[in-house]
């Protein structure tokens, strides 16, 4: 409980000083709004092109960068700063968290309020609203339930994604490029229906950077596709489980990691 | 006139936004800030001559670091003028940059990814060194600074203490005739400090090099400079030398005694001060203007107590120095 | 002299990265796989369709390849040598760059020029590669070729100034990492890195031809695969040398600003 609290109060002094800066905070503001023009039209601009894109109606396919997206903005506020950290563990700041008596991982993610995420979310939020408004599909309890945990499952997947890259980080120098090709990896091939890739690229997409759990097999299962997605419909149905097996896994590297950690620049 | 530091009447003041305290404070902060000036440096004047290492010391926050600023050509002053080898430094920044060479603390000058031999080639083309010469003055500071056993390393391996050599090295590797230093021994270990005051020393003994030092180690301050300026809240309070100093602020002397009752009640003759005490060692100091000399005192404590040992001291700098910070002004921490 | 010193700065950063084996290797590994998926990616998604957006499979495949050669030139770590001007600012040793006779803006142009064409060698690289195996389609001609060229090298001075300018944003917040994460995409989405902006709505591509980052790939891409002709070729680069004048007399007055808030506020 006094964790939540401690949470809680960091939590709001670290949106304060993001208002401290204003000039920052300003800019902010400005720049979401290109951001969420550019985004939307991303998303949208090739599905309305490839009309029947994998087999898939458009309205369908709209499903998958909705939930790519909301699973995305969600990390980004809940579990957000473990992306990047690279810099930061690079420049000594974990040698200072790990003096004080609060898990590195929550000092970690309460660094500073995630401004972006609202951003983020409001974009995702109104993709999705689109992608729901458009769909032809029957949006029962159990489907509007499984979707919430798909949602769910695809931040835990995201968020052990960046962990274990940050658990790199802790010993290669190097790791923080790839946390950001990892970013754009998600952001570009996150939004298709995999299947319109060779066989093997969409494996790699699935089993070499598992991105195809986060919302592509969420949402063929959602739209009666699952039984062409390469994998074993069972697989496929059960995401959200991968997603929260791969963030235990993520935060037992990470202990390990911080464990084995042995400072930079000696 | 080449190497000399002349200031006159040099100040520096800042715009500030002052923080409302609470939630609603910060969002009207940002609607509507609250401007206010804060004097870093008022009215400071002084003058180094060439071939002359100087002490700038204060307290934290005293105006030392944007003294140097301006001095520097980093800073423009609100009002008064410097000139640094004849140049003034904020007006004719790129003229005045080949003239100092300048270390301040812990950052680095140095690319960060590149071996520290590789950072000196870049300095010397951009400052324009001849090769041999370069390799000449590389060869000088590598005798007192030991850099050749870890040159080839790359920057973000070196511990902090071979960092700051070759920060310093690289800082006078275009021969300036002014030098800056801003806290440059801070951090580091003792063998390492006194490598560096070596260094220091031979470069304005032999090479003749204007310096202009900030530092909070007394022993450095003792070991490389024969005059000091001390400021404090901006504004200069002495500039003179050591002893000028130590007379101003410090006691003249100390007198160490040993007792042979560690028990003794101990009341000081008139005019004498007892500074500490620890079981049976005892350090007097003078007190007030009226104060014996040392011998006078000597006698003294002598006929009043019965020791066993004895033993007279020039005061500590140390004390001398949180003496005068403290007289300079009210609330000298965090100024 | 001034030679030596431009040489100097240059090579920084391949220097550094010569001396970072670990990371050229994530450059190779990062730029092969971004190629496969690319192509397979347009590749699929032409399975049902010959002309889209004015662009058969081969313009549009060639195209996105192109695009991520080229994007290569300047994605590198940036951060690891520490000399961002992001960091300078962080670390308080910008002050530096003001203590040398050689202007700040003069330095932060050659160490970008130097890291071009470290980038251009990888992207030339993989360009050779790519058209071995068929993955690209060569020039229509000769012509087609050179005016590429020349508009690629346009192209790269409009960005080269696009991202001074993101640097130079430095200068007045030091917190902006977050907002540069955003001008990152922006520039990627509007430049045609992620699609060719062919593949955009109308109204997205009225609004990119008021804005820079066009011009930095998507003009010389699409002379390269046939997308824009020949004839109207002179306009194009007409139109990109526009913007490298008039973002070159931009950023020299940020520059200008930069230095005065620098010596206002001391670093």
């Amino acid at each position: 409980m006094n964790a939540v609290k401690i949470a809680w109060r960091v939590t709001r002094l670290n949106f304060r000083s993001q208002l401290e800066y204003r000039t920052e905070f300003l800019l902010m503001v400005a720049i979401g709004a290109i951001w969420q023009v550019s985004v939307i039209v991303f998303a949208t601009v090739l599905l309305t092109r490839f009309t029947g894109m994998g087999g898939w109606d458009s309205s369908d396919v709209l499903l998958i960068p909705a939930t790519r997206m909301l699973a995305h903005g969600l990390f980004v506020l809940v579990l957000g700063r473990m992306h990047g950290i690279g810099r930061f563990i690079q420049e000594g700041q974990i040698d200072v968290y790990l003096l004080r008596p609060m898990p590195v991982h929550r000092q970690v993610q309460l660094q500073y309020f995630p401004t972006n995420a609202i951003g983020d979310l409001t974009v995702a939020t109104g993709l999705m609203a689109g992608a729901l408004s458009r769909s032809h599909l029957d949006w029962n309890a159990g489907r509007v339930t499984y979707l919430v945990v798909c949602l769910v499952g695809g931040m835990l997947l995201e968020a052990a994604l960046f962990t274990a890259v940050a658990s790199a980080s802790l010993r290669f120098p190097t790791a923080d490029y790839w946390s950001r090709w990892l970013e754009e990896l998600l952001g570009t091939f996150g939004s298709y229906p995999l299947n319109v890739l060779p066989k093997a690229v969409g494996g790699f997409l699935t089993f070499g950077i598992p991105l195809a759990f986060v919302a592509y097999f969420p949402a063929a299962v959602l739209t009666g596709h699952g039984h062409d997605t390469g994998v074993p419909y069972w697989l496929a149905a059960a995401s959200p489980l991968i997603g929260v097996l791969a963030y235990l896994a993520s935060r037992l590297l990470w202990r390990w990691s911080l464990n084995h950690y042995t400072g930079v620049n000696g | 006139m080449i190497g000399s530091i002349e200031v006159r009447s040099l100040s520096r003041s800042f715009h500030t936004t002052v923080r409302r305290p609470g939630f609603t404070g910060a969002l009207r902060s940002l609607v509507n800030p609250e401007r206010a000036v804060k004097h870093a440096v008022s009215d400071i004047s002084f003058d180094v001559a060439p071939g002359e290492l100087l002490a700038l010391l204060g307290p934290n926050g005293a105006g030392k670091s944007t003294t140097i600023k301006m001095l520097t050509g980093i800073l423009t002053p609100t009002s008064g003028e410097a000139r640094v080898a004849g140049v003034v430094p904020y007006e004719d920044r790129e003229r005045n940059a080949r003239n100092i060479g300048a270390v301040f603390g812990q950052r680095t000058q140095l690319w960060w990814d590149l071996p520290v031999r590789e950072s000196f080639a870049i300095l010397r083309d951009i400052y324009e060194v001849p090769g041999a010469e370069h390799a000449a003055r590389l060869k000088e500071f590598d005798d007192i600074l030991e850099l050749s056993s870890f040159w080839d390393t790359r920057v973000r391996h070196l511990s902090l203490g071979q960092r700051v050599r070759c920060d310093l090295a690289a800082a006078l590797l275009h021969d300036p005739p002014v030098v800056f230093l801003d806290e440059p021994t801070i951090g580091m270990d003792v063998v390492v400090k006194e490598q560096v005051r070596e260094f220091l020393r031979h470069q304005v003994e032999q090479r003749g090099r204007t310096v202009l030092l900030t530092t909070h180690d007394m022993t450095e301050v003792e070991r490389l400079a024969e005059r000091v300026v001390l400021v404090n809240h901006g504004r200069l309070v002495l500039d003179g030398t050591l002893d000028e100093i130590r007379r101003k602020y410090g006691s003249t002397w100390q007198v160490r005694a040993t007792l042979a009752d560690a028990h003794t009640d101990v009341v000081p003759p008139p005019g004498i001060t007892l500074l500490r005490q620890e079981g049976p060692q005892v350090v007097f100091g003078p007190d007030g203007p009226d104060a014996p000399t040392v011998h006078q005192a000597l006698k003294a404590v002598i006929e009043r107590y019965e020791v066993t040992g004895i033993a007279i001291d020039e005061a500590d700098l140390e004390d001398v120095m949180r003496a005068a910070y403290v007289h300079a002004g009210p609330g000298a921490e965090g100024a | 002299m001034a030679v030596l010193h431009a040489w100097r700065a240059a090579r920084v950063t391949p220097l550094g990265e010569l001396h970072a084996p670990p990371r050229m290797t994530a450059v190779l590994v990062r730029l092969i796989v971004q190629v496969v998926l690319v192509a397979s990616l347009w590749n699929g998604l032409y399975d049902r369709t010959t002309v889209s957006a004015g662009m058969s499979r081969e313009q549009a495949v060639t195209y996105a390849v192109l695009a991520v050669l080229a994007s290569r030139l300047r994605e590198l770590d940036q951060y690891a040598g520490r000399d961002t001007v992001i960091q300078h600012m962080h670390f308080g040793t910008i002050v530096y760059w003001y203590l040398r006779p050689l202007s700040p803006a003069r330095y932060h142009a050659l160490r970008a020029l130097g890291e071009q064409v470290y980038g251009a060698a990888w992207a030339l690289a993989g360009y050779v590669v790519c058209l071995a195996a068929g993955v690209v389609q060569p020039p229509g001609s000769a012509a087609v070729g050179g005016v590429f060229v020349l508009s690629m090298l346009l192209g790269q001075l409009v960005l080269y100034h696009v991202m001074l300018l993101l640097d130079q944003m430095c200068f007045w917040t030091v917190r902006n990492s977050a907002a540069m994460l955003i001008l990152i995409f922006a520039q990627n989405l509007m430049s045609g890195v992620y699609a060719p902006l062919w593949f955009f709505p109308a109204w997205f591509r009225t609004l990119s031809t008021f804005l820079p980052f066009q011009a930095t790939l998507n003009v010389p891409l699409s002379l390269y695969v046939g997308r824009i002709e020949l004839s109207d070729a002179p306009l194009q680069l007409a139109i990109q040398a526009g913007w490298v004048v008039l973002l070159h007399l931009f950023t020299r007055f940020l520059w200008r600003r930069a230095a005065r808030r620098v010596i206002s506020q001391g670093g």
